[in-house]
């Protein structure tokens, strides 16, 4: 998962200059699109990542276009997203629905996972 | 009081007056609903005369010792506890000798629904065991039926001993089905992706082919044989004074090859001088000594071991397993050992799966590899698990496992004045460590409340009921998350016993059965298995071979109602050809009906459990389901997943 992060991380760097407001997208469409447009298949249903196959999205930190930057053009081995098939104005729907998702739990109120593994 | 008698001439009977009682019975509803079904063809005029006409006084109709009853004689020389079998008439002598005259102990036979099965389990206990057991597959129709786990078997490296059969010459086969399961070179179906096969056309070679085939199959590179029980041999009498002239070789227990000295000394210098060594263990440890060992060499060196988790090499609780960060290792290395390797070109390089395919080296051009292996001693032509061809620096031909005391007093020899800096490399890779499982716990948190669940709750909640148990995972549990290598405390070999070797998929609920077997009789373990549902769907009736058999262990479905590797790969040819993924779930899912899992196990005989679906009630299930596996019982939990965990 680390490694996507970086990944990213690059592809934002790699982009072309970025504004820094989002156009206004639809959250419930948005969830819909999630699961249509097979997001949910390596990053969760709900966005919240998966260890083998894509980072955590929801509540994403990334600014509107390097999304969809990295939709279209994806770092390492995600699938690429053209605009044939996700246009600008869904891929800002699904980016309103990743970020209206709410926060995980935080690590220090999980004492069952703060007790496993080597401290 | 006494039983009716039941041969076959009375089975054929009875058969033929069911059957005729049973069409009666159900015509008349039929024909609401569909058309006429055909009269089933009667009894050819050869079948009527098998079954009416008599032999003359003098034929000789039965006897009291057959060629299969010296067939089991052989088998009971090698020490094999178990015989797996989907029943097939070309094996019914030998069959029978077993039940019969071997008094169905060791081996003892045990009854599968379907060849992949027999052939699967078997590998799964050959794992745990550290023995081969036998599998015993019908002719021609069986060893198709068996092919997939056989290859499952061979790409793993692990032994079977397989038996087949054929009716024998063509003027002792029935008409029909005798001719449809005989054959000419029954092991020609698999012969690809077997070590050693033989069609022993008499008792004495049947002995020495059974013996030379055991032997074979537990040399290093392990892997399955087959041996074809002719049927006539098997069916044939055997008289005192026949039985007198035959002999079973004593099985020879051959050293497994170790390195050539010298070599070994040259790979210690590389070692010892490497600034940035790493330590790759593939399928390198066959027992609990050989994970021992390898923490002594990394010990002795302070390099980081990278296991790639296709056995139990390397303790999960020690600071030299750093698994999860083979990239960055490999990145600055200046020496790459690699142990018992399937894949060295796989493990250097990349490459990605877009449209354009692009390779990249994930090591430096300076940085020296070498090895310590058997995959070239068997190596076939037809089938491409050889993988792509990569040139070292030092190859060592040898079983690392065999070599490795030799290897560290070598290393031991070498260190001199480097032991500072080595300390030094030790103390980095302590600080690397402490940050593992610190991170998997925030990785774990982040799926923590989802549902469908996620991999890293369903870990942390198996854990908390089982931690107190002697557990052993018998499945990879790779698409779940890797989760219990990465917060599990695991230092036993036989926690773990790594992936199918072919990715054919249906061998994880088949291997966890014989995996659970072999955890049966080493007494007392808890057997778990994280299987997932296109996995589970290919042998579902292993549930009903569990609870026949008495085979307990915990069964997960890892439920996320695909077939989801598929699913991603559709979805990335859609995006490819700009077409859009909507459809990509055609073909590739199992909903619509939704499968009910827990029914499905409870219907062979299990105990089953779920779906569940809240994240909430997996406490309450693995609770339950952990109970009635210690009183003796195979349990089916049904967990509905996140597509990947």
């Amino acid at each position: 998962m680390k490694s996507h992060i970086l990944l990213l991380a690059a592809a934002i760097l790699a982009g072309p200059a970025f504004a820094q407001d989002a156009p206004k997208g639809d959250a419930a469409k948005g969830e819909k699109l999630f699961m249509a447009d097979g997001c949910w298949q390596c990053h969760g249903v709900g966005g919240n990542g998966a260890a083998l196959t894509g980072p955590k999205l929801s509540q994403t930190a990334l600014p509107f276009e390097a999304f969809l930057h990295q939709l279209r053009r994806p770092a390492a081995e995600m699938a690429p997203y053209e605009a044939a098939i996700v246009p600008d104005s869904a891929a800002a729907d699904i980016y309103a629905f990743l970020k209206s998702r709410p926060a995980s739990p935080d690590l220090k109120d999980l004492p069952l996972l703060q007790g496993m593994g080597v401290k | 009081m006494e039983k009716p008698r039941l041969d076959r001439r009375g089975f054929l009977k009875g058969a033929a007056v069911a059957g005729g009682a049973t069409i009666a019975v159900e015509a008349p509803a039929l024909a609401q609903t569909t058309p006429a079904q055909p009269k089933a063809p009667g009894p050819s005029a050869a079948q009527m005369a098998a079954e009416t006409e008599h032999p003359g006084e003098g034929e000789h109709l039965t006897t009291e010792k057959t060629g299969s009853d010296f067939m089991v004689d052989v088998c009971k020389t090698l020490n094999i506890d178990f015989m797996a079998a989907c029943p097939g008439s070309t094996f019914r002598g030998f069959q029978e000798s077993f039940i019969n005259y071997g008094k169905n102990t060791k081996p003892e036979w045990l009854t599968c629904m379907h060849e992949e099965v027999s052939v699967g389990m078997a590998h799964g206990y050959a794992k745990v065991a550290g023995k081969p057991m036998a599998a015993m597959v019908h002719g021609t129709v069986g060893t198709q039926h068996a092919a997939m786990a056989i290859y499952n078997a061979w790409c793993d490296r692990v032994p079977i001993i397989m038996f087949t059969a054929s009716a024998g010459p063509v003027e002792d086969r029935r008409p029909g089905i005798e001719w449809f399961h005989s054959v000419q070179d029954g092991a020609a179906t698999v012969r690809d992706f077997t070590k050693w096969d033989d069609y022993p056309w008499s008792l004495q070679s049947f002995a020495e082919s059974t013996v030379r085939a055991y032997q074979l199959a537990t040399a290093q590179p392990q892997a399955p044989v087959l041996i074809t029980a002719d049927g006539k041999l098997q069916e044939m009498e055997l008289s005192k004074a026949a039985n007198a002239q035959l002999s079973i070789p004593k099985l020879n227990h051959p050293t497994q090859a170790s390195a050539d000295p010298d070599a070994l000394k040259d790979l210690a210098k590389m070692l010892v001088a490497a600034e940035n060594p790493v330590i790759f263990a593939d399928r390198y440890a066959r027992s609990q000594k050989g994970m021992d060992d390898l923490v002594k060499l990394a010990e002795a060196l302070q390099a980081p071991v990278i296991d790639q988790q296709n056995r139990m090499n390397m303790p999960t609780t020690h600071y030299l397993c750093q698994s999860s960060r083979g990239g960055p290792l490999l990145a600055q290395s200046d020496f790459v050992l690699s142990l018992e390797p399937q894949d060295i070109y796989g493990t250097l390089n990349k490459m990605t799966d877009q449209l354009e395919r692009k390779t990249g080296s994930k090591i430096k051009k300076t940085t020296k590899v070498a090895s310590i292996g058997t995959h070239d001693l068997m190596v076939k032509a037809n089938y491409q698990d050889f993988q792509r061809y990569n040139a070292t620096d030092l190859q060592i031909t040898a079983d690392p496992e065999a070599s490795m005391p030799w290897l560290i007093e070598a290393v031991l020899r070498e260190v001199g004045d480097r032991k500072s800096a080595f300390d030094a490399r030790g103390e980095k890779m302590r600080a690397a460590y402490k940050n593992f499982a610190n991170n998997a716990r925030k990785a774990g948190a982040l799926q923590w409340d989802s549902s469908p669940i996620g991999g890293a709750r369903l870990f942390a909640e198996l854990w908390e009921v089982v931690k107190n148990e002697d557990w052993a995972f018998v499945t990879p549990n790779a698409y779940s998350g890797n989760w219990q290598h990465k917060l599990w405390p695991m230092e036993k070999h036989y926690q773990y016993i790594g992936s199918s070797g072919g990715s054919g998929v249906g061998y994880e609920p088949v291997g966890a059965l014989g995996a659970a077997l072999a955890h049966k009789q080493a007494g007392g373990r808890l057997p778990i298995a994280v299987i997932g549902d296109g996995n589970f769907n290919m042998a579902p009736h292993t549930m009903w071979t569990a609870a026949h058999h008495s085979i307990p262990y915990l069964a997960i479905i890892q439920n996320n109602r695909a077939y989801h590797q598929e699913v991603m790969h559709i979805q990335r040819m859609a995006n490819r050809h700009n077409r859009g993924v909507e459809s990509g779930v055609i073909g590739t899912t199992m909903t619509d009906p939704n499968i009910d899992y827990a029914r499905l196990a409870e219907g062979y005989g299990a105990v089953g459990i779920g779906p569940i679906t809240d994240p909430k009630d997996l406490n309450a299930a693995f609770k339950k389901g952990v109970a009635a596996v210690k009183a003796g019982q195979p349990v089916l939990i049904d967990v509905v997943m996140q597509p990947r965990g």
